[in-house]
């Protein structure tokens, strides 16, 4: 889902070996579900449509996933560490509103221009898709040389604590922050409900972070003079933070940089991040020969899994498997057998069309449908198809009658489309609103679903198929509908009886409810006057408007 | 001239009598009492069969308007204020004439110099002289009406500066018409016409065999006639049929859902975590009325809960998220068809199985050429013990050759939260080129083995729209749902 802009020249570099789009484009894409969606000089945009591989998500990931693609490295990749001896003591009073932090320290990087764009970036990605607009996950980027250790991550009250927040000149204090900063503002709703709001402080008092909101002006400028970087994840849950720090720092390890780890306290529990122990899996081989459909050698396979990062530890009835710590998308083996499909090539798997013996069959009350709706035309009527979704000023006002409950959306796009119809006929009178320059006599139908409201229903509301029929002509008469109906009816076998009905849509006296032991099923008349002003129109117009779920009914109890 | 005897229509035969050179359609329509569109009808004709020449000659006429017919009554607003000042100046508000009046004549003595404006208006020298004669402007208004040939080159100017006043002159366009008679058409005025050509047969002339003695009256073949419209099954629904069918040949059975939907159904069901993006407010719609409906039985509920939190006993870990019932009942117009397969498996199927939806869904998106907030989806999902990736390429080939037409097919890695492995195909397509068909997988182990069906199953969904458009031959995806009648009854017969 995250679209991500990569440098051509950069990826070349990482890779160690020039590469086109071209040949991205080709395979090699495949193989991390990319797709180029656009190309501007040496810039390629890349749709990444794994929404839980956020390791994929900048060059550096892009590039370690391709490695094997173009040579011969397999496997998982080393990442060796070093400890800093920097500790962060994580205080209880963050239980409630953030209870987890990850961090690493990489020494010795040189900060280029394409790293900051692409740290920048997976900032970005990570927090939004992976982080759920940070309210999962939260990260920053520090100049380490600016910042005393140890820290502390603690939660405080809102005008507790006072600092200058990244791009701002002035001490604010957390609840201005949240009122004023642009960052603060957007992300306010995620502290909403707490009374503390975390914070992370060094030994020397200086704010580094008011995570998930904005970094120090004090520490959070990282620029192509920084040597150092400290790195934080702040998190609601501690197995994403731990892969986000992973990530984070191994990206810029293939940039060069020394990764060292820091030690998080709990009280009661310490834990060292970032930490690259491989993840560990199985998987069956019959599991494998029977979702895949294909038999493969154990050489075959061991390359297969290698190819794709995985290192083999044992295989024998099931390929026992080691995984990088920082992929957090395989949850069942399956997940590792399409990434076995992967590696063998989707293309170069040979189609078996299957063959299944089962009867096909339209759903008995389509077949229904399908013969009303074939019978209309015969009478000079257009079959249209129009959208459900409406609005109440169409559904009632320009009907002339009063509102009742009806489904309505909650974030519509316009107020046009804000409701979804219960009933048809004023579709169709908004579909000749729209020819009303073309030539009478115009005459057309739909046979289409509606939504009514129905408190006792599992979704409280019921789904029906309404057929709603329409003639505007100079010569259009309560006859003309009413004949309309009679023959449907009576091709159905259908016994009805006609009842006037006061309806404001329709001109009195000239309206009548459609009667079948004495239910009504529908309504028929000439549409009134006011009605046909309303939708611009200047033709009389009759019509009627059918429940054809309860003709089925009916039909099938004969 | 008996072939053109026989041709004629009545009309014609009823103008023939009166027909000379130089005669007007005024002349004809007195003489012959004929509306004024039938004997022009009948012009025509006659024109068509080279009896007569209509000539039309166009004149302009420039006529008093409303304004002016006043005005020639009353005098122009800028001599009745001069008349008024002439004797004694005055102030703005002691002018006696109409609102709307003022400006024009102020506007039109200042130009002649005829007033100065101070505190007050006040006539000057130029003015007093102007006071006693007649204005070229009001010679010419009293000329009227007249033809615009006729007008003077010094009239010429006058004209177009009154023409831009509001309502005073308007010069109207008339044609008038006379006839010239060919060698035939005289000929033709000489014969003497026969009433024994019949007009229409009628029920009367078969009953009482009166029509043996009768010519008919010759049609001219080649003449244009109305136009006539079908009445018609909408384009976009008989491709659908045609896809439709192409289904149940290949052995898919129809299944269909509501249209307001449960989250529980459009994502709990097939695995897609309460926290995932595409859950979210932006991507899928949520109902204001009605906001919550029921969950099915709380066997079923605590299944699909236990797999999103743990993976149940399918061998997976879980989303290992607190999973929540509240969520799951809220309502919405249903995001995909895959929801329908939902309610198809939960409610139970029998292995092997195909089956098949095409159900309305919708997307808040913007309404362009491209994209529509409410759409078709094709869905479907098959199962059988036979059932594995290599089958699933299998079918996606069939589908793309049967019901595309492909010539050729590519497969690409994919990414579906209820699918794996999941691959999403493109076809050739011999007109269109590469197309992306759509999107297919095995259902996660998560979802079927939680809801005890112990195949695998695999889940389709199909792009149709693309293919539609080329076979309605249509650039604006809004089409399918066309609200267009003149492109609805256009002839078309595929």
């Amino acid at each position: 889902m995250p679209t991500i802009d990569i440098s051509l020249k950069d990826l070349s570099t990482l890779l160690g070996k020039p590469i086109t789009a071209e040949e991205l484009e080709q395979e090699a894409l495949l193989w991390v579900k990319g797709e180029i969606d656009g190309e501007e000089g040496d810039i390629l945009k890349i749709d990444c449509k794994e929404t839980n591989r956020p390791d994929l998500w900048s060059t550096e990931g892009m590039a370690r996933a391709l490695k094997p693609f173009f040579t011969k490295e397999r496997g998982i990749k080393k990442y060796e560490t070093e400890r800093s001896g920097v500790y962060i003591h994580v205080d209880r009073s963050v239980d409630e509103v953030r209870p987890y932090i990850t961090s690493a320290i990489i020494k010795n990087i040189t900060i280029t221009e394409e790293l900051l764009k692409q740290m920048i970036q997976l900032q970005e990605k990570m927090t939004m898709t992976f982080g759920r607009k940070r309210k999962m996950l939260g990260l920053g980027l520090y100049d380490f040389d600016k910042m005393t250790p140890p820290l502390t991550y603690k939660a405080v009250k809102p005008t507790e604590a006072k600092f200058i927040p990244l791009g701002f000149t002035k001490e604010m204090t957390l609840k201005e922050v949240l009122e004023r900063h642009p960052k603060g503002i957007e992300y306010a709703h995620l502290l909403k409900e707490y009374d503390k709001y975390p914070i992370i402080i060094d030994k020397n008092n200086v704010i580094a972070s008011f995570p998930p909101i904005i970094n120090s002006e004090a520490t959070g400028k990282v620029t192509k003079e920084t040597k150092n970087l400290f790195l934080e994840v702040t998190a609601t849950d501690l197995e994403a933070a731990k892969v986000a720090i992973n990530i984070l720092s191994s990206a810029l390890a293939d940039r060069g940089g020394k990764i060292e780890t820091v030690e998080i306290d709990y009280g009661k529990e310490k834990i060292i991040t970032p930490d690259f122990t491989p993840k560990k899996a199985k998987v069956k081989f019959t599991d494998i020969e029977r979702l895949t459909g294909m038999k493969f050698s154990l050489k075959e396979l061991k390359e297969l899994v290698e190819r794709f990062g995985y290192n083999v530890k044992k295989a024998k009835d099931s390929l026992e498997l080691e995984y990088p710590s920082y992929r957090q998308d395989i949850l069942h083996p399956v997940d590792i057998i399409e990434d076995i499909l992967i590696s063998y090539g989707y293309n170069n798997i040979d189609p078996v069309i299957p063959n299944i013996p089962t009867i096909g069959e339209l759903a008995e009350f389509e077949i229904f449908c399908e013969s009303i709706r074939n019978v209309l035309p015969g009478f000079g009527a257009q079959e249209t198809l129009n959208f459900t979704l409406t609005n109440k000023e169409i559904l009632f006002d320009k009907m002339n009658i009063k509102d009742y409950d009806c489904v309505e959306i909650a974030n519509p796009i316009s107020s046009k489309w804000s409701c979804i119809r219960s009933f048809i006929l004023p579709s169709l009178l908004e579909f000749f609103e729209k020819n009303n320059t073309q030539e009478y006599p115009q005459q057309v139908y739909e046979l289409g679903e509606v939504v009514i409201i129905d408190e006792k229903a599992e979704t409280k509301t019921q789904t029906l198929k309404h057929l709603s029929w329409m003639l505007a002509d100079k010569g259009a008469n309560f006859t003309k509908a009413k004949q309309m109906v009679d023959y449907l009816l009576k091709g159905l076998n259908l016994e009805y009886e006609m009842k006037e009905e006061k309806n404001p849509s329709f001109i009195e006296g000239r309206c009548a409810q459609i009667l079948m032991n004495g239910k009504k099923y529908g309504v028929l008349g000439e549409i009134h006057p006011q009605v046909l002003k309303n939708f611009s129109l200047d033709f009389p117009t009759c019509a009627f408007e059918m429940n054809i779920n309860e003709l089925f009914k009916l039909k099938q109890k004969l | 001239m008996q072939e053109l005897l026989r041709s004629l229509h009545p009309l014609e035969r009823r103008i023939i009598p009166f027909l000379k050179n130089n005669a007007t359609l005024a002349d004809l329509v007195k003489e012959s009492r004929l509306q004024e569109v039938e004997v022009m009808r009948a012009l025509q004709w006659l024109e068509n069969k080279e009896v007569l020449k209509i000539n039309t000659q166009t004149k302009e006429t420039i006529t008093l308007n409303r304004l002016g017919k006043e005005y020639k009554e009353k005098g122009l607003p800028e001599r009745r204020l001069l008349e008024q000042i002439k004797k004694k100046k005055c102030t703005l508000q002691e002018i006696k004439l109409e609102k709307t009046e003022i400006n024009i004549a102020i506007g039109e003595l200042k130009k002649k110099s005829a007033i100065q404006l101070e505190k007050e208006i006040e006539i000057t020298e130029q003015g007093k002289k102007l006071a006693e004669k007649e204005w070229p402007e009001e010679k010419f208004l009293n000329t009227l009406p007249k033809e615009t040939k006729n007008i003077s080159p010094e009239e010429k100017n006058i004209y177009e500066q009154l023409k831009k006043r509001k309502d005073l002159i308007s010069t109207e366009e008339t044609k008038t018409r006379t006839i010239t008679l060919t060698d035939l058409g005289k000929k033709l005025s000489k014969e003497k016409l026969s009433e024994n050509f019949v007009e229409s047969l009628t029920h009367a002339m078969l009953q009482e065999n009166t029509w043996r003695n009768k010519e008919f009256r010759k049609y001219d073949v080649e003449i244009n006639v109305p136009k006539v419209f079908a009445g018609r099954r909408q384009p976009y629904m008989e491709f659908l049929n045609k896809i439709k069918f192409k289904l149940v040949q290949l052995g898919f059975k129809e299944m269909n859902g509501p249209l307001i939907e449960t989250e529980f159904y459009n994502f709990d069901v097939l695995f897609q975590p309460q926290n995932h993006p595409a859950r979210t407010w932006t991507d899928t719609y949520h109902l204001k009325y009605p906001t919550t409906g029921k969950l099915p039985d709380d066997l079923i509920v605590n299944k699909i809960k236990y797999a999103h939190e743990s993976g149940a006993r399918t061998g997976s870990t879980g989303w290992k998220y607190k999973w929540n019932p509240d969520i799951a009942k809220l309502l919405m117009p249903r995001a995909h068809a895959t929801a329908v397969s939902a309610r198809q498996m939960v409610h139970g199927i029998q292995v092997p199985c195909k089956y098949f939806t095409i159900s309305r869904v919708y997307r808040p998106d913007v309404l362009d050429a491209t994209h529509l907030i409410e759409f078709n989806q094709l869905d479907g999902f098959v199962t059988d013990k036979s059932i594995n990736f290599r089958t699933l390429l299998g079918m996606l080939k069939h589908f793309a050759i049967e019901i595309a037409g492909a010539e050729e097919v590519k497969f690409y890695a994919d990414y579906y939260p209820f699918t794996e492995p999941s691959v999403q195909i493109s076809a050739k397509h011999p007109k269109l080129g590469w197309v992306e068909l759509g999107g297919a997988g095995i259902f996660r182990p998560e979802i079927t083995e939680t809801l005890g069906i112990d195949t695998p199953v695999m889940a389709w969904g199909l792009g149709i729209d693309r293919l539609a458009m080329f076979k309605l031959g249509i650039k604006d995806i809004r089409y399918l749902f066309s609200q267009d009648l003149k492109w609805l009854r256009e002839p078309r017969i595929l």
